[in-house]
């Protein structure tokens, strides 16, 4: 037929435009990237604001331009990181590439390094299926129950270890028992909102539990240690050490916990009750298995030394020393390969936090933070500048940014702010610094929000609608949850 | 670009291919790209197409690390993908319309692409006869870089992809107006959007200069596999400029019935031709529009009458090249 014959002859000259068409494509799906460089260029151009630097005006723009750029990604965001490397060497007079070079890498973003590669060797351990039979054997077969069970478990492993790492494990387990309790997805819609959401809201709210729970803990511990530890002992509460930090947030994490569940069976109803059927055959599956081997023991044993170290240590050695050590033992005994590691870390997110945290160090030493702080604090209307209104406002501020970008990426961006508003507001820099790194968690609103809520998103059950469905409950419930911790249980602690 | 997938596959499905009917669908595990398939099954009917169903799942970047040790994770427990779940259900679709003949062999691949392991996986059914109907579940920076990555290594008469609603509002499925548009901008190959598509409604093919008479003709033969009835209509957008509408439809006369298929009816008409298109077209199955004159960077500026009708029309538009 003369339609197929012709095709090849004209898919030939057709090439010869692809170019030009390329061109308007490119322009498209850079749009963000234009819009974000010409804002960048206006804000440049402009004059110096009353009371800011020249250098402070300098990063606050490379800040807006890498906030626009990290929420609407139109480049890959290691790009965006090594963008922010190369604006600071180059826009920055006093700052030379030594500098910017040193201030990449911290405890923090060694820290990021190593519980990433701490993830990748605890997932290759293969445990989930141990867990899976914990939990059906913990809860029985009440919906309720196992809700309770999967939100509990992911949590208390999410408060110690990455919340992507849970939720990868525990993924499989709630889609074996929504996909055993029925094959059309129509009809387990309400099962598996709350089974899904109890994973990926359960790791949210425990990854602020201890420091190891996310990245956004250690840069906030590393920002405090950087902003106002000066050596000596008058100083030195602002060294938070891991058990300080349980202290403060892990009852946080736990009172949320009763509510998360609440608030999931009141917007989703299950449509069973009971789940009889699937934990039978989900347990014979996980059975199959057969007992634990030694290799998994001795996983199981390395992870735990090094919570332990992370107890112990952190305050001496680091908490990024430690999940060096624990990465580094796993593949010295075998039980992880480099290539594994290699392949399963997302390194580009090392260099965005490190590029982040670096240029959170240049709002500090410029002056910009503190200018953003007085400017933000001098617009909240009275009564909202300190105490318990200053608290909800920070925490406000924090929940809208983390909900468009990483809640690591929010924290290294608004941790200096914060932190100097608690200076100007004559409010501890602690309390602020915590509200702010909890806050980070509340992203509950979309599916990018956080790892965790990304990952049950892409089982394929859930819809983006359902996030906004819930979420604003799970944002109300939690800020309301935080300022009753702020204004009863800190103070009560001496906080 | 991304290197060639499934690249032995492909090779020999080229050989197989080189004088069959490929047609490429995109699904999206929504009712309209069911229907869309429905379609391609018409188009497709005889024993000389063959059909690829597409699904292509975004790849993990930026900050949702995570997402790819999920997935594999689903795969070691035997879990499918929600991608394949979506393609597997437009199979049986494609098995309850009888696309292919009795037996079939089966055959399963999967690649790793993009550094994700879990990749890219393709399972293929092949009848006696030689039909093949494959599944593809891939991955790709977004969606339309993904159905574009699969119509530049493998070359498809008819690309459809299906689509709820009217430009950018009430699109349902995971396949968005903007999805469509990169897609019908960038592709090399005839793009069909189904869009609440019924059959036996004809083609309404829209001519007005040398280039839509071409593709008045190739929509003909498609039109012929289908046993679609084709009407010709153009549109002059002044009183004076109306004898040359006149004389379009004349010459696509000739050359539809030069190719051996009938003209069912013809009109033509003055006014805006977008809007006059879209209000004619609304009755037919398929408006037939050729390629947009509008290219490169003008493209990023200025609209052209093929594109508006795809973004404003109310029912199927084929962008033909």
């Amino acid at each position: 037929m003369a339609l197929f014959t012709t095709r090849r002859s004209r898919r030939f000259r057709l090439r010869g435009t692809r170019n030009l068409r390329s061109a308007g494509y490119f322009l498209r799906e850079k749009r963000w990237l234009i819009f974000a460089m010409i804002v960048g260029m206006l804000l440049y151009m402009a004059p110096v604001p009353d009371g800011l630097t020249y250098a402070g005006k300098t990063v606050l723009v490379i800040s807006v331009v890498a906030v626009i750029l990290f929420v609407t990604e139109p480049v890959p965001l290691p790009a965006v990181a090594f963008m922010i490397v190369i604006a600071q060497i180059l826009m920055l007079k006093d700052v030379d590439s030594k500098q910017v070079a040193e201030s990449l890498m911290s405890d923090s973003v060694l820290f990021i390094m190593g519980s990433l590669m701490l993830a990748v060797a605890i997932v290759k351990q293969k445990l989930d299926k141990r867990l899976a039979y914990l939990i059906v054997r913990m809860t029985g077969t009440k919906t309720l129950n196992v809700a309770v069970g999967i939100a509990l478990v992911s949590g208390l492993m999410a408060s110690v270890i990455g919340e992507h790492t849970v939720a990868a494990m525990m993924l499989p387990v709630a889609i074996i028992l929504i996909t055993l309790t029925s094959e059309d997805p129509k009809k387990v819609r309400g099962l598996a909102a709350v089974l899904l959401f109890s994973i990926a809201y359960g790791c949210s709210i425990a990854g602020i539990g201890t420091p190891s729970g996310g990245a956004r803990n250690a840069i906030m511990i590393g920002y405090w240690k950087e902003f106002f530890y000066h050596g000596d002992e008058a100083t030195k509460q602002y060294l938070v050490d891991y058990v300080s930090w349980i202290k403060v947030c892990y009852p946080v994490f736990l009172a949320q916990l009763p509510f998360v569940i609440g608030i999931l069976f009141m917007t989703f109803k299950p449509e069973y009750k009971h789940l009889n059927r699937a934990v039978v055959r989900l347990r014979t599956q996980v059975e199959k298995e057969g007992s634990m081997k030694s290799s998994d023991w001795i996983a199981i044993l390395v992870f735990f030394l090094t919570l332990l170290g992370w107890i112990f240590y952190s305050s001496e050695l680091g908490l990024g020393t430690i999940a060096l050590l624990g990465a580094v033992t796993y593949m010295v005994l075998g039980l992880v390969r480099w290539e594994d590691l290699n392949s399963g870390v997302n390194w580009g997110v090392v260099w965005l936090y490190a590029a982040a945290i670096s240029l959170g160090i240049q709002m500090k030493d410029s002056g910009a933070a503190l200018w953003v702080a007085d400017s933000f604090i001098g617009i909240l209307p009275s009564g909202m500048d300190s105490g318990i209104g200053l608290y909800a406002s920070v925490s406000a501020l924090t929940t809208i940014v983390t909900n468009t970008m990483s809640n690591g990426a929010a924290v290294a961006v608004l941790g200096p702010i914060s932190l100097n508003m608690a200076t100007t507001a004559g409010e501890s820099p602690l309390i602020l610094g915590y509200i702010t790194a909890i806050s980070s968690a509340f992203a509950y609103l979309t599916v990018i929000g956080t790892p965790a809520c990304t990952i049950v998103y892409a089982s394929g059950y859930l819809k983006t609608t359902d996030f906004l469905k819930v979420g604003w409950k799970m944002v109300i419930m939690s800020t309301l949850v935080l300022l009753a911790f702020a204004m009863f249980y800190w103070p009560a602690i001496g906080l | 670009m991304r290197t060639a997938l499934f690249e032995d596959e492909n090779d020999a499905t080229k050989e197989h291919g080189s004088n069959r009917f490929n047609i490429l669908v995109c699904i999206d595990g929504s009712k309209e790209s069911r229907r869309g398939l429905k379609y391609a099954v018409k188009i497709g009917q005889g024993s000389d197409a063959d059909i690829t169903l597409l699904y292509v799942r975004p790849l993990d970047k930026g900050m949702k690390s995570g997402v790819g040790l999920a997935r594999q994770n689903m795969v070691d427990w035997g879990i499918e993908l929600p991608g394949m779940r979506a393609l597997k259900k437009a199979r049986d679709q494609l098995f309850e319309l009888g696309f292919l003949d009795g037996d079939w062999k089966e055959e399963d691949t999967r690649k790793r692409a993009y550094g994700d392991p879990v990749g890219d996986t393709m399972k293929t059914y092949t009848d006696k006869n030689g039909t093949h109907i494959a599944l593809k579940l891939m991955i790709a920076p977004n969606v339309a870089a993904g159905i574009l990555d699969e119509c530049e290594l493998n070359e498809y008469d008819l690309t459809i992809l299906a689509m709820h609603g009217r430009g950018a509002a009430n699109v349902r499925g995971k396949i968005k107006w903007k999805t469509t548009r990169t897609v019908v901008t960038e592709h090399h190959g005839t793009v069909l959007l189904a869009r609440e598509i019924e059959e036996n409604h004809g083609h309404l093919i829209c001519v007005n200069d040398d280039k839509s008479i071409e593709a008045a003709r190739q929509d003909a033969i498609l039109a012929s596999r289908c046993q679609c009835p084709v009407y010709l209509f153009s549109v002059a957008e002044t009183e004076e400029q109306l004898p040359q509408a006149k004389e379009a439809i004349v010459k696509a006369r000739n050359v539809i019935e030069a190719a051996g298929v009938e003209v069912v009816d013809s009109w033509t008409d003055v006014g805006n031709p977008a809007e006059m298109i879209i209000k004619r077209g609304k009755d037919y199955s398929v408006i037939v529009m050729a390629d947009s004159s509008v290219k490169g960077f003008r493209r990023f500026f200025q609209s052209s009458v093929a594109y508006d009708v795809l973004q404003h029309a109310y029912n199927s538009v084929m962008i033909i090249r």
